[in-house]
């Protein structure tokens, strides 16, 4: 029966960096077991929202409810505990880089489980064996290249069968077939699992083909939201924009900034 | 795991060489093995001045350090520094009680220290003696004064 | 008029904010210390990068400064007809002020602006950020080991480098200028104490301990995560540290040598 609530609420999100909105007034849910997407442009905040959702920033107001939890109330050993349960995939991948690819999957293990060597040394082959990495385990993070280093922080992610995983932007440095691969293997873990997933991704194509849902945030708050087929023919001239990568549109490329001419001006007087 | 072996053995070594540091200084450099070879036994002598004298000076005899001094108080009644000496265990049974206590300067400029002259009384010192012959510290500002003093008597009467 | 007063009081409520910081970065740091006990060889390696690695350098300035010592101290007090006392000149000098002060300064330079700059890299590459996502606490994995490492090598250097500087003063003084080899130990035995000099000495580097790998810790922690932010923090903490290093000498000295 608690299955059908969403795992994570969000409701009135504000946050501030300095005197800017990141976020004013945004509501979310992330569907249990499903894998979300959400998407915007560059700098809105994506790597920001999943930085709430796990507890690494506070916000403003509004509150992020995390499995019955609130995220930005939680005491310190609450938050900690919580955090087991989640996994996150970093934009740079975020290794330990004074430990070798094995130690580094299998660091959550050894951490949070009183396993046995032999266990931790199976576990953590076949994580690297779910990426295509298993060859790599004796390298250092510096000896790999930046997707590589992405799949490592993918097996160490998961390393610890959480109920949600939030990756940040998964599918960049990818080719083609590790691409296919990835979103495969994050399509297996859902439904093999029942995990729930939130994907950070400017990949319009790969995010329709693997997501359930998609959200849509620019300027702070969600522009639209809804199941990829609907997303990709909305009838908003916004979204249809976006998810078709034209640069004509509503959509802003630019940081908010004073007109050009404005700005050239000021710079003469 | 070999390399883990490494790493606690240098880190051992390297603790060792800190702790072996410590202790050359303690023992070699310090007066902690003077200090620390326990016993020893304390008595007193009353001077009319100390000058300079400090707290953990020397107390030597015929030029031999035998102890120190570990405190110095003063008598009320009596206007006297009362100075009690530290005499190394080593030396015990070999202060005479009738043994005559000088406060010197160690060079013109120097440090000062106590001079034991030993007497030749049989009985010797033990913990609470009293060393009752004393002489205070020459006060340079004094002997310049006498001295200046007595030359101007001298020019008197040769006048 | 009104702006530079802004100016400065902006300037003052932000040292006071870094300075509570600060302060509340060492207490979790020196509340983390059960982590040593968990995990004893995340010490035993920053024992390693901290300790060890700075031996060399303070082993060799140690000897060499002692070695100037034993020359220029002979020079002085031969002219006095008192190079029996050299030990004495070279042994205090390093104890009380030398060891203890040139180590840290050192200690500084050499695993200071390395601890910040490991600090500050980890921070620019999101792994404190990834370890706190990984339920990890990173001020007690990362920070607590490094500065209790700091804290217990200060003073092995410190000892090291006057145990050192005493050897080279010996070396020169009485192995080539010809001083009286009992006088010299004799002299020394006598006029250093070691409750006065040599604990206090130890007292001394204990804190420079404290304060330069706390100084370190904190720079790294708050550094600007960019490469130039963690080259700023790098700078700063080789110049706050040598400042508060010499400032405290002199309070510490006051309060210990004074009387
Ligand atoms: N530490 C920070 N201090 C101040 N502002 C920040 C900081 N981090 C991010 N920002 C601002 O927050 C906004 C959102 O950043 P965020 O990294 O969440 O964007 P993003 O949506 O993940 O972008 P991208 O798709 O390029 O990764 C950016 O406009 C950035 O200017
Ligand atoms: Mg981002």
């Amino acid at each position: 029966m608690r299955d059908d609530k969403p795992l994570v609420t969000i409701r009135g999100l504000r946050f501030l960096r300095g005197d800017r909105a990141i976020f004013d007034g945004v509501d979310l849910d992330i569907p249990r077991g499903k894998v979300t997407a959400i998407m915007g442009p560059s700098g809105t905040g994506k790597t920001t929202l999943l930085k709430l959702i796990g507890g690494q920033l506070r916000p403003a107001a509004g509150t992020i409810n995390v499995d019955g939890e609130l995220v930005h109330q939680l005491a310190t050993r609450d938050l900690y505990r919580l955090r087991m349960r989640m996994g996150m995939l970093f934009q740079s991948g975020a290794l330990l880089t004074d430990i070798s690819v094995f130690e580094n999957v299998a660091y959550p293990l050894r951490e949070h489980t009183g396993l046995p060597e032999s266990l931790i040394r199976k576990l953590v082959l076949l994580k690297l064996e779910a990426v295509g990495l298993r060859g790599a385990r004796d390298l250092m993070p510096h000896e790999l290249s930046g997707g590589m280093a992405r799949r490592v922080a993918l097996a160490r992610a998961i390393a610890l069968d959480p109920m949600m995983i939030m990756y940040d932007e998964p599918f960049t440095g990818q080719d083609p077939i590790s691409m296919g691969v990835l979103v495969k293997l994050i399509r297996s873990l859902n439904d093999a699992s029942r995990l729930t997933s939130i994907i950070v991704s400017h990949d319009v194509r790969e995010a329709a083909q693997i997501a359930d849902y998609i959200y849509l945030i620019s300027n702070g708050i969600v522009i639209e939201h809804g199941v990829p087929e609907a997303m990709l023919s909305s009838a908003s001239e916004w979204t249809s924009q976006f998810m078709n990568g034209l640069a004509d549109g509503p959509v802003p490329f630019h940081y908010p900034a004073p007109a050009l001419e404005q700005d050239l001006m000021g710079a003469a007087g | 795991m070999n390399n883990n072996r490494m790493l606690e053995i240098t880190v051992g070594a390297f603790m060792a060489l800190g702790l072996l540091a410590l202790f050359f200084l303690s023992m070699q450099v310090s007066n902690l093995s003077a200090a620390s070879s326990g016993g020893g036994y304390n008595v007193e002598a009353r001077f009319d001045n100390i000058g300079s004298l400090k707290v953990r000076s020397p107390v030597t005899m015929a030029g031999v350090r035998v102890g120190r001094v570990s405190a110095i108080d003063f008598d009320r009644k009596t206007f006297e520094a009362v100075v009690t000496l530290h005499i190394d265990s080593d030396y015990e049974q070999a202060i005479p009680d009738d043994t005559f206590a000088k406060i010197f300067t160690a060079g013109l400029l120097g440090e000062q220290y106590i001079g034991l002259d030993a007497g030749g009384s049989p009985n010797f010192l033990a913990e609470g003696g009293k060393i009752s012959l004393t002489q205070s510290a020459l006060v340079l500002e004094e002997i310049i004064g006498q001295f200046l003093f007595s030359k101007a008597e001298e020019g008197g009467k040769v006048e | 008029m009104l702006d530079l007063l802004a100016r400065l009081g902006r300037i003052g409520i932000g040292s006071l904010e870094q300075l509570g910081r600060g302060h509340l970065l060492l207490l979790y740091m020196v509340v983390g210390v059960g982590e040593l006990f968990t995990h004893p060889r995340l010490l035993l390696k920053q024992l390693y990068s901290v300790g060890v690695l700075s031996l060399l350098i303070v082993a060799i300035s140690g000897t060499f400064v002692g070695m100037v010592l034993g020359l220029q101290g002979y020079y002085i007090l031969s002219q006095f007809g008192a190079e029996q006392t050299l030990g004495v000149m070279v042994s205090a000098s390093l104890v009380r002020e030398l060891g203890p002060v040139v180590t840290a300064l050192l200690f500084a330079g050499r695993a200071g602006s390395a601890l910040t700059a490991e600090i500050g890299l980890m921070k620019a590459t999101e792994q404190l950020s990834g370890l706190e996502m990984m339920a990890v606490n990173p001020v007690k994995r990362i920070l607590t080991p490094r500065f209790f490492a700091g804290h217990i090598s200060m003073p092995m250097l410190a000892a090291m480098f006057s145990a050192l500087g005493v050897m080279g003063g010996y070396f020169v003084g009485v192995g080539l200028l010809g001083v009286d080899d009992g006088a010299f130990w004799s002299q020394m035995q006598a006029k250093i104490d070691f409750d006065d000099d040599v604990l206090n000495g130890v007292i001394k580097s204990l804190v420079f301990g404290l304060v330069c790998t706390w100084i370190a810790l904190f720079q790294g922690y708050s550094a600007v995560p960019t490469a130039e932010g963690v080259s700023r923090a790098t700078t700063r903490t080789v110049v706050h540290s040598s400042l508060a290093v010499l400032g405290l000498d002199f309070i510490l000295t006051a309060l210990m040598f004074g009387e």
